[in-house]
């Protein structure tokens, strides 16, 4: 870190800008004495990341070479890259990743199609659009578990209202368990998913679409665009960096959390609701096999961190644009 | 508003029955989860599972009864001090750094700023398995303040990136001003910039608070008994005694209207607190 600001030094100490002190000798105090008052405002950060951040990571990728006992008593074992190549040959794991592919790509695509579709409508709406949109955000503030736990309810088999609905207008047969079906537990557990999330994609297109300027809008109408014209080919292209951002924001966070499925269906009927952070969760924390969970974890982060870095990238670039 | 402009002719009839229409049905799959949930809360056992459910029912709160002779209370109290913990720790120490980030200038910063939000895109049951060793090697375990270092794992990046973004729209010139008088970095902070933000400051601590309060995996795996959070006793009550849906829909409610009335509360900042301060 490099000291650039052209800031005046001040009087007193704790953000001073440390020139040439009488007690500063030494590499050390040298160093020091580079840091910008900037620099000192970020360490405490840094220190705390480093603590919480770093260290569990390094730790991670050790523990990842280790054999765990589901004793703790017992130590871990070396065993070298034996957890890598088990995971490499695990069958259930490659079958883990393309379940979260298709729980990824499903949850995403059907976030982006309804927010931005809702908030079209919205925007189309005479009345009230912002109570509309506010009351609409609710899902958000619901606990992910709390959402798993509420459409467990709504779909219990036997006294849930969705099933009773469903059946009652003959989609669904008595027989049928929504939860407990391979064919429906997955679109379930999207459909969850999209349930708290699609207002997140609506808020931020719906505060892009307001922040739209109006000639060029106008000017496609002038130009006898129709409504859906003129969504196709302004609006659409317009929206472009605000729909990024809101996918972007989706695809870190449909990773991140689990809570959901693991009160529903916990990763069955017959793994087809089991992505990767449930394997990992399952192997540390139900067989306590945690050097096998590190590996697996140390491979969905490194996935996460590529997801990351688009984000960023992606991000950054509009920042500047804009 | 805005639409009728763009619009340019007048709709006819039928294009805004079928909006209000498709309004209507929105709402509907948005809001009927959360009242199913309100109305459950009020009903006793055997009212639960009566299909179809009649329209009227006798409102009991026997369920929130159940609930505080089970405990109810301490666990809120455990939920609220870990999330206001985790405020206070993200909040403080992102403001500072979110500063720092805004304004200094030296090398690497965007390198600092980006592994900074990386930590907060880390998926949470894969930061826990390193986690639960170190705190069961520690002894950390079951203890409301390691919960609050986990939380800082996702709150602190967040803070900080939307501090930046708060930070970066203040004038600049006000800050050279307390400068020219000779104060410090420090001072301009303190002084000029942070009373600035403060409703910036405000949405970035009422996000830390929900994100914490709602969280469920960190707190199931690293506490237990006497230190459990609300959601975590929450997901619990659906197998101790099969399945008591009346007590885990009073207890959502618990969970969900203290959030509800801060989400709105900060309803302005809300896109751009959720978007890491990339929408305004």
């Amino acid at each position: 870190m490099q000291e650039a600001v052209p800031t005046p030094t001040g009087r007193d100490g704790a953000g001073d800008r440390p020139g040439p002190r009488p007690a500063a000798a030494g590499p050390l105090a040298a160093l020091l004495g580079r840091v910008s008052p900037e620099g000192w405002m970020i360490l405490p950060t840094m220190v705390v990341l480093l603590a919480v951040s770093i260290y569990p990571f390094a730790y991670m990728i050790r523990m990842s070479l280790m054999e765990y006992s589901p004793m703790p008593q017992v130590p871990a074992t070396f065993v070298g890259l034996g957890n890598w190549a088990e995971m490499l040959r695990d069958q259930a794991i490659w079958g883990s990743w393309l379940t979260t592919l298709v729980y990824f790509v499903g949850a995403l695509g059907l976030e982006l199609l309804l927010g931005v579709l809702i908030a079209l409508l919205i925007e189309r709406t005479p009345v009230l659009q912002d109570t509309l949109a506010t009351v609409i955000l609710s899902p958000m503030f619901v606990a992910p578990v709390l959402v798993g736990l509420l459409w467990r309810f709504l779909l219990h088999d036997s006294y849930g209202i969705y099933t009773y609905g469903l059946r009652q207008l003959g989609l669904l047969s008595p027989q049928t368990s929504i939860l407990g079906s391979p064919a429906t537990a997955l679109p379930a557990v999207i459909l969850m998913d999209a349930w708290e999330w699609t207002p997140l994609v609506l808020i931020v297109v719906l505060a892009g679409l307001r922040a739209l300027p109006h000639d060029v809008m106008e000017a496609a109408v002038v130009d006898g665009a129709n409504y859906w014209q003129q969504v196709w080919y302004v609006t659409l292209p317009l929206l472009r960096p605000v729909i990024l951002v809101a996918a972007l924001i989706r695809s870190m966070d449909l990773l991140r959390y689990i809570d959901h499925i693991m009160v529903t269906t916990a990763g069955g009927p017959a793994d087809t609701t089991k992505i990767v952070g449930v394997r990992i969760y399952e192997e540390a924390f139900r067989f306590f096999r945690l050097g096998y969970a590190s590996a697996i974890g140390l491979a969905m982060i490194f996935v996460t961190i590529l997801l990351g870095r688009l984000f960023v990238n992606l991000l950054g670039g509009e920042q500047e644009a804009a | 508003m805005a639409s009728a402009a763009v619009g340019g002719k007048p709709r006819s009839r039928l294009v805004t029955a079928a909006i209000i229409l498709l309004d209507l049905a929105v709402l509907f799959w948005f809001a009927f989860p959360i009242l199913w949930m309100g109305i459950s809360a009020f009903k006793d056992q055997a009212g639960m599972f009566t299909m179809p459910p009649p329209l009227l029912f006798e409102p009991t709160l026997a369920n929130y009864q159940h609930l505080i002779d089970r405990g109810a209370l301490l666990y809120f109290r455990n939920s609220l001090v870990a999330s206001l913990g985790t405020v206070a720790v993200a909040t403080s120490l992102g403001a500072l750094a979110g500063y720092g980030l805004a304004r200094g200038r030296f090398r690497h910063k965007q390198d600092v700023a980006w592994w900074i939000i990386t930590t907060r895109m880390a998926p949470i049951p894969a930061v826990l398995v390193p986690l639960y060793v170190i705190f069961r090697n520690l002894g950390m375990l079951n203890s409301l303040w390691g919960l609050i270092f986990a939380f800082t794992t996702f709150s602190l990046p967040l803070a900080v990136w939307l501090m930046i973004s708060f930070f970066r729209d203040v004038p600049r010139e006000l800050e050279e001003a307390v400068w020219v008088d000779g104060g410090t970095v420090f001072r301009s902070f303190w002084d000029v910039a942070l009373p600035l933000v403060t409703p910036g400051l405000i949405a970035t601590a009422t996000l830390s608070f929900i994100f914490s309060w709602n969280d469920y995996l960190f707190a199931t795996v690293l506490t237990s008994g006497d230190t459990q959070t609300l959601p975590v006793v929450t997901a619990s009550l659906q197998t101790m005694h099969g399945v008591v849906w009346g007590q885990v829909m009073s207890m959502g409610t618990l969970i969900f209207v203290p959030v509800l009335l801060l989400g709105f509360a900060i309803r302005k900042y809300l896109v751009r607190g959720l978007s890491l301060g990339a929408v305004k």
